[in-house]
């Protein structure tokens, strides 16, 4: 359960007493059949307005009435009992205990109770109607925690602002909350829904003409508004207006009329005659049709975000849709998804929740790690068809994001253009796409001049639809300069793992939008979409002699020392010899460079960290995917993200990045895609290698937290079966161990960071992959040592022999150099040309 | 030759090397004798063990 609840609870007044509900809460039953029986009538005598917060009084009142009942003889001596029993279970509870709320007499059918405080949700997912059950909650509130048996959700404003605008009424919401809970909807719920609900999409922040305006139907709602400081400051006065009527000064305009809209790729865009928008909610289309006429003023782009916090907090949340269907301003592009792409059902709805009005809305896309972010967000432009600005977070993933464009749609070369500190390009024709990454649209210093030119080119026009990638990773203050400099109409969010360590997601809701889908891990496992991956934590105890230094150590050797522990060494050697019996490619994550290093020299396989050459690297993934020789790999940080390997099945973690929950999950996300995984009974299989009593176990299992929400359990393994008796185990003997201990302690302190191997690019944002420990990036001073002149030039016949060798070195090269004839002639040629050119000028 | 009243302790080679390292800063252990078996001062026993608990507790992870 969160901890960050106490903000919430405030949010949710309980306006009635539930006094009077208590006796007419529950109906008869007729027909045991009906598994969901209809909600009780809502009863309340007590006019909503004249009531105040009661949630104390009423728990005092019922534990009152308790009492009295006490006193009736006529009980059983074990309701007797019971009751006793309860009150000494009461206390301990404290404000928590809700035994007051009363169970419905067939709440067994019913798979669903709700905490009257704070609004989470507890499901009973092995309740035969859970499916429909989540459904409806994922319309309505957003997932926490999703195990196997028991899920919890959270109702937030966000979430309901999101059930609204895809067309639920308030009524029905509660109405069906309330068909589904074990206890009468609790009043401070009923109120909160409602109070939510009916103050959402008056009030609409549109772009036009590259300006921000207010928009709404209701002229009293504007006034309002601008009642409040912070939205009269930031309005802006284009033309001179007499201001002595004020609603004079609101722009008024025709109210824009919807259509129907078919996302491509659906199963409707295959049919000929799609049956009329079923995806065109029917709510927001009343506030068009009551009245023709929207008012508006203008706001300061730059003040954009905190206007729309304000109207969050004024309880007047600014609905942001883009009805790019009637926009005749901006220029259509012509791009669709190629006949042959299908998304698939997932994708599908999560664009349906986007798309859910016919209008574009804004708001964040949440799916795990291999399950086609990118698609959707391909998918979801190729709806708008209007100019698309495409954000990511390093300049590899710009180009993978072109690669895909080009890969899933019918987009040409020319329409498409690259950002990057190599590359500034630009799109020829009114509309186009262009990818970039964050810090090359947000950097406000040090500009060239082709960069200063190129903003000026994204900032001068406007943007249908911006897509921003990993947007869990982007600081608050970077986006909030791309979100205010670019003028866009929607924007969506991807990411797999909506997590921060810390803690400034709340920001993205009023940045971006509402987390419009969060798919359910489990759910894609099941169904084959990823693959079903088993995890374990092996917990490696320390040898004395290791952990007597690790006591007396720094906290930066004392990383080196838990990940160099030769138990781990042995543990890691069994479990790759294991997986590797089995046919498995085996992945091994190291985030500490010298410990990948020592451990795949000594274990003689393949290793890539950030020093590798491309060249080299390209040769080692090919050897990877396709001789049946090399089934193991080592990877460090660089693995990742950015390395797509689609045979690996079998994933160890040797060494980490602390608590990272992120990490972990993006780990996990290199085996979901596994080629095999539609194979009957197939497993993926996911080891953290855990040194014990040291604080990776701390670690660990801060890092496990978010897998754990998505459903996964990971087992613990305290001893492997048949790992003393392997042949040729490494470090058996304790001068081994002593002698490996010896060159751990004479290690540079530096070899015990993390991720050292990996420089940032021009344009690479902190905290991802390209960059050491999520932070500031750094780059490595120079290194200083002495020795003798005469040494070092070898004149003391001292040679020197590498007996442990790096497996890299031993590939084959993949072609033989040029024989030494055709070296020669190719000289000869080139000094001619020159000579050539030489005379020439 | 003074008795010194003591405790057998029976314990995982971590926790021998934390209770070496504790030894360090205030000594209570009276012999080593393998990699499970220490003796101890018997009067600083309480004390051992609870320093000892704070320690691993280090390790640990809560929701809180």
């Amino acid at each position: 359960m969160s901890a960050k609840r106490a903000a919430e609870d405030s949010t949710y007044p309980a306006k009635r007493s539930r006094k009077n509900d208590d006796q007419d809460d529950y109906i008869e039953i007729d027909n045991e059949d009906n598994v969901i029986p209809p909600s009780p009538p809502d009863t309340s005598l007590v006019p909503r307005s004249a009531t105040i917060n009661f949630t104390a009084l009423t728990r005092k009142l019922a534990e009152a009435r308790r009492t009295n009942d006490k006193d009736i003889s006529n009980l059983s001596s074990l309701e007797v009992h019971r009751r006793q029993q309860d009150a000494l279970v009461s206390h301990i509870f404290n404000e928590q205990d809700f035994s007051w709320l009363h169970l419905k007499p067939d709440h067994t059918a019913r798979p669903l109770w709700i905490s009257p405080d704070d609004g989470h949700i507890i499901l009973e997912a092995f309740s035969p109607i859970a499916e429909q059950a989540q459904d409806f909650l994922t319309a309505i509130s957003e997932p926490v925690s999703r195990p196997a048996f028991i899920h919890e959700y959270k109702l937030t404003s966000y979430s309901l602002y999101a059930a609204v605008s895809v067309g639920l009424q308030t009524e029905d919401i509660i109405e069906v909350l309330n068909r589904l809970s074990k206890v009468p909807v609790p009043d401070s719920i009923t109120s909160f829904i409602r109070e939510r609900t009916l103050s959402y999409g008056k009030v609409k922040l549109v772009l036009k003409h590259n300006k921000y305006y207010v928009e709404s139907t209701h002229p009293e709602t504007l006034q309002l508004l601008l009642k409040d400081r912070v939205i009269r400051e930031a309005r802006l006065f284009s033309i001179q207006q007499d201001s002595s009527i004020k609603a004079a000064t609101f722009t008024t305009s025709k109210a824009p009329v919807k259509g129907n809209l078919v996302i491509p790729g659906t199963k409707e865009a295959k049919k000929d005659d799609a049956p009329a928008g079923k995806q065109a909610g029917p709510t927001n289309d009343e506030i068009d049709e009551d009245d023709d006429n929207v008012h508006a003023f203008e706001i300061h782009d730059s003040k954009i975000d905190e206007v729309k916090r304000r109207c969050n907090e004024l309880e007047y949340p600014m609905l942001e849709e883009y009805d790019f269907r009637n926009d005749t301003v901006n220029a259509n592009l012509d791009i669709d998804l190629k006949p042959a792409t299908v998304i698939r059902p997932y994708q599908e709805t999560s664009l349906s929740k986007m798309f859910g009005n016919g209008r574009a809305r804004s708001g964040i896309i949440v799916l795990p790690c291999g399950a086609g972010k990118t698609l959707v967000g391909i998918t979801a432009a190729c709806t708008i068809k209007k100019s698309c600005l495409v954000l990511c977070t390093s300049s590899v993933s710009v180009m993978q994001w072109k690669q895909q464009f080009m890969q899933w749609s019918n987009i040409t070369d020319r329409q498409i253009a690259v950002f990057t500190a190599d590359q500034k390009e630009k799109f020829a024709g009114d509309s186009g796409i262009v990818v970039s990454t964050y810090s090359m649209v947000a950097n406000t210093h040090n500009r060239s001049h082709e960069s200063k030119k190129m903003m000026e080119f994204l900032t001068s026009r406007e943007w249908g639809f911006i897509l921003l990638d990993e947007v869990h990773v982007v600081p608050a203050a970077m986006f909030r300069r791309v979100v205010t400099t670019i003028k866009a109409h929607s924007k969506l969010g991807l990411t797999a793992t909506l997590v921060r360590e810390d803690d400034k997601i709340a920001d993205l809701n009023y940045m971006i939008g509402p987390k419009l889908y969060e798919a359910n891990w489990m759910d894609l496992a099941a169904k084959g979409h990823i693959a079903n991956v088993q995890c374990a934590e092996v917990w490696c105890p320390m040898t004395p002699e290791f952990y007597g230094q690790y006591l007396r150590e720094q906290s930066r050797k004392r990383m080196l020392l838990y990940c160099m522990n030769p138990n781990k060494f042995q543990a890691c050697q069994f479990l790759i010899k294991y997986h590797e019996d089995r046919g498995d490619k085996v992945i091994v994550f190291s985030d500490n460079v010298y410990a990948l290093e020592a451990y795949a020299r000594r274990l003689n396989k393949l290793y890539i960290h950030g020093g590798t050459g491309q060249v080299e690297r390209m040769r080692i993934l090919s050897h990877f995917q396709h001789s049946p020789k090399v089934n193991t790999i080592f990877l460090s940080k660089v693995g990742d993200t950015s390395i797509d390997l689609p045979e690996a099945t079998c994933l160890i973690q040797i060494s980490s990045h602390f608590g990272s929950r992120r990490q972990e999950a993006q780990r996990l996300g290199r085996i979901l895609r596994a080629k095999r995984r539609n194979d009957e009974g197939f497993n993926a299989f996911f080891y953290s290698l855990v040194s014990k009593d040291t604080q990776e176990m701390y670690y660990s299992t801060k890092r496990q937290q978010f897998l754990i929400d998505q459903g996964y359990a990971f087992k613990v393994i305290t001893h492997l079966d048949g790992l003393n008796e392997m042949p040729d185990l490494v470090y058996k003997t304790r001068d081994d161990q002593i002698e490996l201990l010896q060159s751990v302690l004479l290690a540079n302190d530096n070899e015990a960071e993390l991720g050292s191997d990996i420089r940032a690019s021009e344009g690479d944002l902190a905290g991802t992959v390209t960059s050491k420990d999520f932070g500031p990036t750094r780059f490595s001073a120079a290194h200083r040592t002495t020795g003798s002149l005469n040494a070092l030039s070898g004149a003391q016949h001292m040679s020197y022999i590498e007996q442990n060798k790096s497996a890299n070195k031993k590939l084959a090269r993949e072609a033989a150099p040029r024989h030494k004839l055709f070296a020669k002639r190719d000289k000869d040629k080139a000094t001619a040309r020159k000579e050539a050119r030489g005379q020439g000028s | 030759m003074r008795a010194i009243k003591g405790v057998l302790l029976v314990c995982d080679p971590a926790v021998k090397q934390i209770l070496l390292v504790m030894n360090e800063k205030q000594s209570f252990i009276i012999d080593d004798l393998d990699d499970h078996h220490l003796v101890i001062k018997a009067d600083e026993e309480y004390r051992v063990r609870r320093e000892l608990e704070a320690e691993l507790e280090k390790n640990t992870y809560s929701l809180d």
